[in-house]
Order: C-alpha cells, then sequence, then structure tokens
C-alpha cells in the first residue's frame, strides 16, 4: 500500500497533465489551472515550511556543537530573522505595521533587496567572467583532434564577436557568425532531440510506474 | 447607430463575403471574422467590425488597420451572433452584407494537436513495446557511458579520502525531468555512500525538491540495511535564490573540501561558478544537464559530464534493470525514425531547388 | 626550463589579476568602439524601421540587474529608434524584478526627446506615443491574453491609470494591432513568445539575449521564427552603431563605451590559452625524448 498509493497518484496526475493539451474544453481547462495554481501553490507553500525549518536545525545544531565554523551560522540565523521580521511586518515599501525607517535611513525589504541582495547576486554573476578564464585556460589544451578542432572554433568565435575581429578581416565576423547559425545549430538541434524524445521515454517510464527510483528504490 | 450607418455615404466599395465562424479547436467564447478586401483598401483607413444579436441592431466591436482580412472577437457561448464588416475612410463608410446567424462553443478535441498526438502515441509504443520484450527476459546492449562508470570510484576515492561527498541537484523544479533524473541517481549514489559508511551532504534550491530527496536518500539507507547511519542534516534547504545558492554551495565546497562534487540536474549561469570553484579544490567533479548552454561549462571545468539524454539513462545504467533498459531501445527507435523523415524531408526540399525535376509544381 | 613548465600552472589569482586590470582600464576612459553591423541585428533594426503607423512595437524588458550591462543598452537603443521614428510603443515585464529598470529606461529615452522638443507633436507623451504596460504574473496569461485583448490582461497600466481611458490603447486591441514584439532576456522567455504568442497568433518575434545564451537563440533566427537577434555586449553595440549612423542620434553609447573591455578580455584569454598550450607541447615534447 505504502507503494501503491503514490504510484496510483503519479498516474492519475501524469495523465490529467496530457489531457488539457489536446481537450480545449474549459472543464478541463479549468481543472488543469486549479491543480497547477491552487493546489500547488499550496504544496510549495508547506515545502517551504520544512526547508526553512530543515536549514535552520542545521544551522542551530553547528551552533549547538560547535561544529568547525560554527560562526556563520550566527550570520545566517541573525539575517534569516531580520529579513523575515522586517518582510512579515515591514510591508514591501514600508506599509506594514512595522516602522521601517529612522529618519531618511530605511530599511524596508525593497531597500535591503536593492541594496545588499541586488549587488551581491551581481557580483556572483560577474564572476563567471574570472571563472571563464581560469577554467578555459586550464582545460583547453590541444591534445587531440578533436581538442585543436574545439580550441581553433574558441579563438574564431572569440576574435569574431569582437570589432578587432573586422580589423583583421571582414570575412572573420562573417565566418563566426556562419558557425553560430549552421554547426552549432545542428548540434543543438541533435542533442534538442535526444532531450525531447528522453523526456517522453522518462515520463512514461514515471506515469506508467516503471521508473521508480525516485520513490527510494526498493519494493 | 443604424440609422446613421445607414445615411453614410456610399462612395466606397464595401468588403465583400463576410463569414464568420466559431474558432476552431479553443475553449469557446470566441468567433472568427473574415471577409474580403474592399476595391478601395488603398485609400481606406480601416475596416470597422460590428456585431449584432438579432440581426438587425448592429453595435461596433473592432476596428483593423487596412489590408487586413480576420478579426477574433470575444463573444458568448451558445448566443446566436451576425456580423458586418464597414470599410471606412476618413469621410465614409461601406458596410458589407451581415454573416450568416454564427454561434461560438467550446470544442471536446484540439485537431491541431492531432498529429503532436499521433506522434506522442507512435513514440509511447515503441518505448512500450521494447518494455515488453525486456520483461522477456531479452539480453540487450547499452554503450558505455564513462561519467556513470566513474560513479563508483568517484564514491570510493571519497571513503578512502575520509571526506564527504557532495551532491547538488541544481535549480530545476521537482517536475523538470533532468531533476527527476538527478533524484534517480541522487538514491543510488547514497546506497554506495550508505554501504562505505561515507558523508552525504546535499544542500537544495527548492523546497519540494529537498523534500523529495531527503525522502530518497532515507529510503537508500534502508534499503541497504543501515537505517541508523541516516543523517537527517544530511540534506537540506539552502536558498531559492540563484547565487545564493551559487555562493552557499561554493562556500561548502571550499569549507569541507569535499573529495567529489556530483552537479547533476538543470543549471543556469551558476553551473560554471560551481564547477571551478569544485575544480581549484581538487574535487573528482561529475556534472550532467539538459540545460544545453550550460553544458561547455560542465565540459571544461569537470572530470566527466552525462550529456542530455545519458542523464535520463542514468537510472536504467546504473540499476541494470532490464524494463528501463527497454525504454532506453525504444528511445533509439524514435530517433531513428525522426532522423529518417528528417533526412528525407531535407532532400526533398533540396530537390525542389532544382526547377529542371519540376517537383511539386 | 622551470620557466616553461611554469606556463601550465600559473596560479589562478594572477589570471583574474590581470582580467581585471584589462577590462577595468577601458570601463575608465569611456570611449566608444565602432562595430560592424551584422544580419541579425540589422534586419530587427529594419523591422523596427518599417513598422506601419497603425501598428504598434511591443517591448518585453526582462532584465534583472544582473543582466543590465548587456541587455540595457539594447532597451535604450530601441527606445531611441522607435521615439525618433515616432513608432508607438508598448512596455511590459513579465517578472518582478525588471520593472524599476524598464521604468528607468523609458522615463531616461523619453527626457532625452522632450529636452529638446520644441512642440506638443515633437514631444514624446505617455498614453499617446508608449505605454508601460506593467506586470502581470504569471507570464503565460499575458503571452496568450493579449491575443484576445491587450486592456484584458492589463487592465491597469504601471502607473495606476485604466488603460482603455488612454488614447492610444484605443486602437490597439490585441496581437493583430502589434508589428513586432522584442523580448529582451537573460533566461528561455523569447522561446516561450515563439511558441505561445508566435505559433498561435503570427506575432512578428525577436530577442536581445546574453552572449552566454546566444548559442541557444541562433536556431530560432536561423528558421526566421526571430525576426531578428540581437546577441551580448556586441549586439547591443551594433544597434547602438545603426542608431547613430542611420537616424544622426549621438547620445550616451554604454555598450560601444564596453566593448573595449570585451575587446581585451577576449584577448586576455586566449592569451593564456596560448601559454597553457606551449607549456603542454614543451612538456610533452620532453616526455617523449
Amino acid at each position: 500500500m505504502k507503494r501503491t498509493f503514490p504510484l496510483f497518484l503519479v498516474f492519475i496526475f501524469g495523465i490529467l497533465g496530457i489531457i488539457p493539451f489536446i481537450i480545449p474544453h474549459p472543464i478541463v481547462q479549468n481543472l488543469d489551472e486549479s491543480i497547477r495554481n491552487d493546489i500547488l501553490k499550496i504544496l510549495v507553500a508547506f515545502a517551504l515550511v520544512l526547508g526553512l525549518g530543515s536549514l535552520l536545525k542545521v544551522h542551530m545544531d553547528k551552533i549547538k556543537r560547535k561544529r568547525e565554523n560554527w560562526q556563520y551560522s550566527w550570520i545566517l540565523i541573525i539575517s534569516f530573522l531580520v529579513s523575515s521580521i522586517i518582510g512579515l511586518f515591514g510591508g514591501v515599501a514600508g506599509a506594514g505595521p512595522l516602522p521601517t525607517s529612522i529618519g531618511s535611513f530605511h530599511f524596508d525589504i525593497q531597500t535591503l533587496y536593492e541594496n545588499i541582495f541586488m549587488p551581491l547576486g551581481a557580483t556572483m554573476f560577474a564572476l563567471l567572467a574570472f571563472y571563464m578564464a581560469s577554467a578555459s585556460y586550464r582545460a583547453f589544451r590541444a591534445r587531440s583532434f578533436e581538442a585543436t578542432l574545439l580550441l581553433i572554433t574558441a579563438f574564431i568565435i572569440m576574435i569574431g564577436i569582437i570589432p578587432l575581429g573586422d580589423k583583421i578581416s571582414p570575412h572573420l565576423p562573417s565566418f563566426a557568425q556562419w558557425i553560430m547559425t549552421v554547426p552549432n545549430v545542428a548540434g543543438q538541434r541533435g542533442i534538442l532531440l535526444g532531450v525531447a524524445l528522453g523526456i517522453i521515454a522518462t515520463s512514461l517510464k514515471i506515469i506508467l510506474g516503471i521508473e521508480r527510483s525516485w520513490l527510494g528504490g526498493g519494493e | 447607430m443604424t440609422l446613421i450607418l445607414l445615411t453614410a455615404i456610399f462612395t466606397l466599395a464595401p468588403p465583400g463575403e463576410v463569414r464568420a465562424y466559431d474558432t476552431p479547436s479553443d475553449g469557446g467564447k470566441a468567433i472568427i471574422i473574415e471577409w474580403q478586401l474592399s476595391q478601395d483598401d488603398a485609400s481606406l483607413t480601416g475596416y470597422e467590425i460590428y456585431r449584432s444579436e438579432d440581426g438587425v441592431d448592429f453595435q461596433k466591436v473592432g476596428f483593423l488597420g487596412i489590408g487586413r482580412t480576420s478579426y477574433e472577437d470575444e463573444t458568448e457561448d451558445d448566443k446566436t451572433y451576425f456580423y458586418k464588416v464597414a470599410a471606412v475612410s476618413d469621410t465614409a463608410r461601406a458596410l458589407s452584407e451581415p454573416s450568416p446567424q454564427v454561434m461560438s462553443s467550446p470544442q471536446w478535441l484540439n485537431r491541431t494537436k492531432i498529429n503532436i498526438f499521433i506522434a506522442m502515441f507512435l513514440f509511447g509504443g515503441f518505448i512500450l513495446y521494447f518494455i515488453y520484450h525486456a520483461r522477456k527476459g531479452k539480453e540487450l546492449f547499452i554503450r558505455k557511458i564513462a561519467g556513470l562508470q566513474a560513479v563508483d570510484d568517484a564514491v570510493g576515492r571519497a571513503t578512502e579520502m575520509g571526506k564527504p561527498i557532495l551532491y547538488s541537484l541544481g535549480l530545476g523544479f521537482v517536475e523538470d525531468i533532468a531533476t527527476i533524473a538527478s533524484l534517480n541517481i541522487l538514491s543510488e549514489v547514497a546506497k554506495k555512500c550508505a554501504k562505505y559508511d561515507t558523508q552525504l551532504i546535499c544542500p537544495n534550491n527548492r523546497p519540494i525538491v529537498y523534500t523529495v530527496a531527503r525522502e530518497i536518500v532515507k529510503e537508500a539507507y534502508t534499503e541497504v540495511g543501515r537505517p541508523d547511519a541516516f543523517d537527517p542534516d544530511s540534506v537540506y534547504f539552502l536558498t531559492d535564490s540563484q547565487f545564493a545558492y551559487a555562493a552557499g554551495v561554493s562556500g561548502i565546497m571550499v569549507r569541507e573540501k569535499p573529495a567529489t562534487n556530483f552537479f547533476i540536474g538543470y543549471f543556469y549561469a551558476e553551473s560554471l561558478i560551481l564547477a571551478e570553484t569544485g575544480a581549484s579544490t581538487g574535487a573528482i567533479q561529475i556534472a550532467g544537464t539538459d540545460s544545453l548552454s550550460q553544458l561547455p561549462f560542465f565540459i571544461t571545468a569537470c572530470d566527466y559530464t552525462l550529456i542530455g539524454e545519458e542523464l535520463y539513462a542514468a537510472s536504467a545504467y546504473i540499476s541494470r534493470e532490464p524494463l528501463l533498459l527497454g525504454a532506453i531501445k525504444g528511445e533509439d527507435w524514435g530517433k531513428l525514425i525522426i532522423g529518417t523523415i528528417l533526412i528525407a524531408a531535407s532532400i526533398l526540399g533540396l530537390l525542389t531547388k532544382f526547377p529542371i525535376l519540376g517537383l511539386f509544381r | 626550463m622551470k620557466f616553461i613548465e611554469r606556463l601550465t600552472t600559473i596560479d589562478r589569482r594572477i589570471i583574474y589579476l590581470v582580467l581585471a586590470i584589462v577590462v577595468l582600464i577601458p570601463l575608465i576612459s569611456r570611449s566608444p568602439e565602432r562595430v560592424r553591423v551584422m544580419p541579425p541585428v540589422e534586419k530587427l533594426y529594419n523591422a523596427v524601421d518599417t513598422i506601419p503607423k497603425d501598428k504598434v512595437l511591443i517591448i518585453d524588458f526582462g532584465y534583472a540587474p544582473q543582466d543590465m550591462p548587456e541587455l540595457e543598452p539594447m532597451g535604450f537603443a530601441l527606445l531611441r529608434h522607435a521615439f525618433e521614428k515616432r513608432i508607438k510603443v508598448l512596455a511590459l515585464c513579465l517578472y518582478v524584478q525588471p520593472l524599476g529598470l524598464a521604468q528607468k529606461a523609458l522615463t531616461e529615452v523619453t527626457e532625452e526627446f522632450n529636452s529638446v522638443a520644441q512642440t506638443n507633436a515633437d514631444s514624446i507623451i505617455y498614453g499617446r506615443d508608449y505605454v508601460f504596460l506593467g506586470w502581470q504574473p504569471p507570464p503565460l496569461i499575458p503571452m496568450l491574453g493579449m491575443g484576445i485583448s491587450i486592456t484584458n490582461v492589463y487592465p491597469g497600466d504601471y502607473y495606476g491609470n485604466k488603460t482603455d481611458t488612454l488614447p492610444l490603447m484605443k486602437y490597439v486591441k490585441n496581437y493583430n494591432d502589434v508589428a513586432l514584439l522584442v523580448s529582451l532576456s537573460a533566461g528561455s522567455i523569447p522561446r516561450s513568445w515563439v511558441a505561445y504568442a508566435q505559433n498561435r497568433f503570427g506575432v512578428a518575434v525577436a530577442a536581445g539575449v546574453t552572449a552566454v545564451s546566444a548559442a541557444d537563440f541562433y536556431q530560432y533566427y536561423q528558421t526566421g521564427q526571430f525576426t531578428g537577434l540581437m546577441t551580448g555586449m556586441k549586439g547591443a553595440a551594433e544597434y547602438e552603431e545603426l542608431v547613430e549612423t542611420r537616424l544622426n542620434i549621438k547620445k550616451s553609447r554604454k555598450a560601444s563605451e564596453a566593448l573595449p573591455s570585451l575587446t581585451y578580455g577576449h584577448l586576455v584569454m586566449i592569451a593564456f590559452i596560448i601559454i597553457g598550450n606551449i607549456g603542454y607541447f614543451v612538456q610533452r615534447k620532453r616526455r617523449q625524448k
């Protein structure tokens, strides 16, 4: 029973997911929408509470047992509490019951978001440029014929998409463009077709209960 | 209203053959009106669409620019309507004859999608056929996938070094196939960790994925007979923000120095941040994703990368379960058919370029 | 000899430092670099240029702060082009983060035009020349809903006005009145516009995407599903180039100004790859001996 019931649910909801694709009737469409919008939202809300609980528990434990780097856990817990309290009681732009400014100093959730979260996110994104440089330096070696081909292509693209490429030869940017629109697209399509078929096969296996390792394996 | 329209100066040619019909393959509440361009189309400002419920009193419901010949009107179902279209210029307006009466209703079948549905059935049939064959005990060949063969070594290495294994399921939602495939691999990795008593760290980005991952790891430990060894804190929720997750996982890699990192699932721009940080700590890295734009990053920075469908094949590959292998064979046949159709269509397309052959005249 | 061996194991931090320096210096000097315009951008430009008087251009502002360097200049260049040619614009967002950035682009470009306008007809006026529809979640709702009625999906605009009272919206009903939709996004949204708005309602779609995701989108351009395509900072700089040379609008060109950083960044990466390979080959030769 512990195994059959989830498999039964997966079957029912899997089929319910396919049907609205081909039946436009409002009865089916409305049912689909309420599953997608309402039921899913409730599920996510529950899972979020569980998730946050787990995060806090892991860090409380770390502090209690003074495991390595336990001091950082305080940062997490304090930032979590501060942003939760401000977010829940301060309103989005300081319209809630909790006062979110002292004089001209604002600390409502929008301000925190714009001045802490956004720059932090942008910084992490900017790291990509550096990591790309170090990863390509380390990994791009002309070890074999294929690797050499890859290397040459990379050089053509990198030079072709900067203005310098045009100065070297006006054909270089066009060639880079050709690589992007022809061989690149061909490769992408090949992978995409495989991915699409793989998705159908995997979905089918799950709906029919053939693939059940997501249940944690075992019978 | 009608009076004004009737007294308008009829110096323009009205649009011809106004036709109204229920929008096909929809959920109702829409009617399409089509007409032929007025002969004075070039000198018009556009076309006005009029609607009536009784065929007498027409109300304006829409306006379109010149050169347009169809309009979709929002309606109420099971109510009769008549339509007229007027050619309009700055000074004049010429009304067409009314359309026959028409009614909108919801349909039970979207005919435009039948071809997709047939293809899906065909393809599903293949998979089921080969699964059926596999059940009868027919031996199926599957090529070696280096990334999956490395899973054993990767866990073994961590055990020898006495260091943990990091498993990231990426940023995908639980309904993404990449995430589901990753959960399958997690189950196998967790079993090996349980067997060798290796610590597993699994920080999550999506709350629902976290709850499922936790259950899977717990079940895996139970299955190999080590439920006591399962640490409930090994699988936890980190954050649902993309770059905060990248920062968090990078921090774990730098502090805990896992011997092996798995990045399997759906990834976005954080892929290289994770993989490059992992490489700098000297870990063996196995990645797998169907996110095409992130594949190059993983291939550059990781030791093994599962590309696209290799990822979906993983649980069949690791478990060697014949039923799952059968599905892979079915996929291959699907690919063969699509490939054949594509090549045939390309050849036909190429042939039409030679006018001498006179194809498709 | 030791020196050559070291070529394969340059410390990451040295690479980071060199890269940081070459990227930073051009950003301080701020001199725009000229580019040759490639067909995907030129096609987009021409498509915007030939939008008829009775139709509008929709711009989906989909960039968050981290995508600003690449995508914001595209938004500015598109708006300058449209406003200069008096093409009506509908702006919208599918997510909440880009709202502030869309608002910034609209007000700044409007101000550029209005600060030199002499008459009411010269000015760019909200409601007459453009409308900012704001944000309506989830993305699928506006994508499909605008096929039937734009004012139904967006009963109010970003500023709280009733959309059906705005002069522009009097004749813009649905996709039938939209000549082109340009999606500026770092994610997969341009693909969804094709899947839902184009396949179902036949709207012409074009996109501006980040360089990292560019490889994913060329196939849509190649098949003609995208009318045009701008990729990364170079794509934005090409559009800026067209706006300056063809329309003679001389304003700040953020992407063109940042291009030298991109150039030097690429060159540094190429140099490091070559250095690594020299070391690798020398080592391999020695081992073979």
